[in-house]
């Protein structure tokens, strides 16, 4: 049996009156690729943001690799939260780079800041790592004079470089140009067959059909549907998957599916 | 008529000079030490008040309302006879007639960084407010606390937006040296007043004072309109 990596148990989420997500259970395996679709306003976004305790649940729980966010006692410590949260690499729709330092000091800071490396060691793993998402020769670059598209990648190198368990992607390429996104996906096809445990939020269907080992459909904070990209692409079960995946893949031919 | 035929600004210029010369050392000794005391003050005041803690906000805004509230003339002469009689008040409970002596240029730094430092933290406050919340939340990610965050992703980036605003009040404090005079800092008011009434030479010596202000300033501001420019380009 392979060892659960997350663990979501009962997960309810409010921001004032408004419930987000309605009880969610999930179970992510090692080495398992999971990507969560829905419509805009599904939760989705707020489900993965759980995950590394951005957001804090309202009620239920989260565990990474059995690790509980809260202490015995149910409390929130911050020591015991950023701990667990260097095992979690996490990517944002947009890059948050910081900007006052140059792509390769982004990848070195959170290393030698949090992991306490030296600067030497950083900087190899940092040269290691933008060497791999392909900016080798742009380390000394600022943020600001680098295309989004390798912005992005800067911040996936950040985040591989503090040597994570599994990485959540949040909309990696939404705020792309359509010619950038590509390199980015590939960065993160090529993560994905190194066998890193991920947690996808996407628009981009044809890269979680390929990608995904699971498919999660989320409508109005509830998950409607679970299973193998061709469970949910292809045969959906219910009438709201039916819908959304019409209406994502074949936005021309909206009738008759209602 | 008369003022004009006896203006004598060759002997003002060859007197005098030398004096605004060593007044300058003393003002711009108090703008360093005053400055970095506002530069320190007006961040540490900034982080207090967004700390979140209700009594450490109410202290501060309190603080800040009675500096705004007042003026800088009235708080360096206050820093100057009045703090020093406080605390000799407060020693005296433990070693009688001890007399506490301030310095005249510490009061004048003390107070000029205090001063200055209330205003700045408005500055760098309003700085840390619009820094986008992703920032924070990429730090957080990585494993940064929030006290982490704060101090090495947010101040940073915080103090080098609001570089240019600080290089205004870097002119502003400068200029504001003047004031000490009152305060007996021999800087170059005090120098300037010394020698015009010991020769009357009253239109010649406060000339030559304002364009030796002059002369300090507009290069500083020069100095600050092209940082600005710098910055905007790579923000």
């Amino acid at each position: 049996m392979p060892e659960k990596m997350i663990e979501v148990i009962d997960l309810h989420k409010s921001f004032g009156n408004q419930e987000i997500l309605k009880g969610i259970d999930l179970n992510v395996r090692k080495g398992e690729k999971v990507v969560i679709i829905g419509p805009s306003g599904s939760g989705k976004s707020t489900l993965l943001r759980c995950l590394n305790y951005l957001e804090v649940p309202t009620s239920g729980a989260i565990k990474i690799e059995g690790k509980s966010f809260l202490d015995e006692q149910g409390k929130y410590h911050e020591k015991r939260v950023a701990e667990l949260r260097t095992e979690i690499g996490m990517v944002f729709q947009s890059f948050n780079l910081f900007p006052m330092m140059t792509a390769i000091e982004n990848v070195m800071a959170a290393q030698i800041k949090i992991r306490k490396k030296t600067k030497e060691d950083a900087r190899k793993t940092a040269e290691l790592y933008l060497d791999k998402v392909g900016l080798a020769d742009r380390m000394n670059h600022y943020p600001s004079q680098l295309s989004g598209g390798q912005q992005q990648r800067v911040a996936i190198a950040r985040a591989l470089a503090m040597r994570p368990k599994m990485m959540l992607f949040d909309e990696a390429t939404s705020a792309l140009d359509p010619e950038l996104v590509g390199d980015v996906l590939q960065v993160i096809r090529q993560l994905a067959d190194e066998g890193m445990t991920m947690v996808l939020v996407t628009h981009e269907m044809r890269f979680a059909e390929e990608v995904g080992d699971r498919i999660i459909f989320m409508d109005r904070g509830v998950i409607v549907e679970e299973g193998s990209p061709e469970d949910i692409f292809v045969h959906p079960q219910h009438n709201r998957t039916k819908t959304f995946i019409q209406r994502v893949l074949h936005p021309e031919s909206l009738e008759g599916v209602q | 008529m008369n003022i004009l035929n006896n203006l004598d600004f060759g002997t003002a210029i060859h007197q005098l000079t030398p004096q605004l010369l060593q007044g300058l050392v003393i003002a711009l000794e108090a703008t360093i030490f005053g400055f970095l005391l506002a530069l320190v003050l007006g961040v540490l005041i900034a982080v207090g008040r967004l700390s979140g803690r209700k009594f450490l906000n109410g202290v501060l805004v309190v603080f800040l309302e009675m500096i705004r509230g007042t003026p800088l003339l009235v708080q360096l002469v206050y820093m100057f006879y009045v703090v020093p009689l406080l605390i000799s008040l407060v020693f005296q409970f433990f070693i009688p007639d001890y007399q506490f002596r301030m310095n005249p240029l510490l009061s004048g730094v003390l107070g000029l960084g205090i001063n200055y430092g209330c205003y700045m933290s408005e500055v760098v406050r309003s700085s840390i407010v619009t820094i986008h919340k992703g920032q924070t939340e990429a730090a957080l990610a990585l494993g940064y606390t929030h006290r982490q965050t704060m101090w090495s992703i947010i101040i940073p980036q915080a103090t080098r937006n609001s570089i240019p605003v600080f290089g205004n009040y870097l002119i502003m404090m400068i200029k504001d040296t003047s004031l000490l005079a009152f305060i007996t800092v021999n800087e170059l008011l005090l120098r300037t007043q010394a020698y015009a009434s010991q020769t009357f030479l009253t239109i010649e010596s406060y000339t030559l004072l304002a364009v030796a202000y002059l002369i300090l300033s507009l290069p500083l501001s020069q100095v600050v309109r092209l940082l600005e420019k710098r910055l905007r380009k790579h923000a």
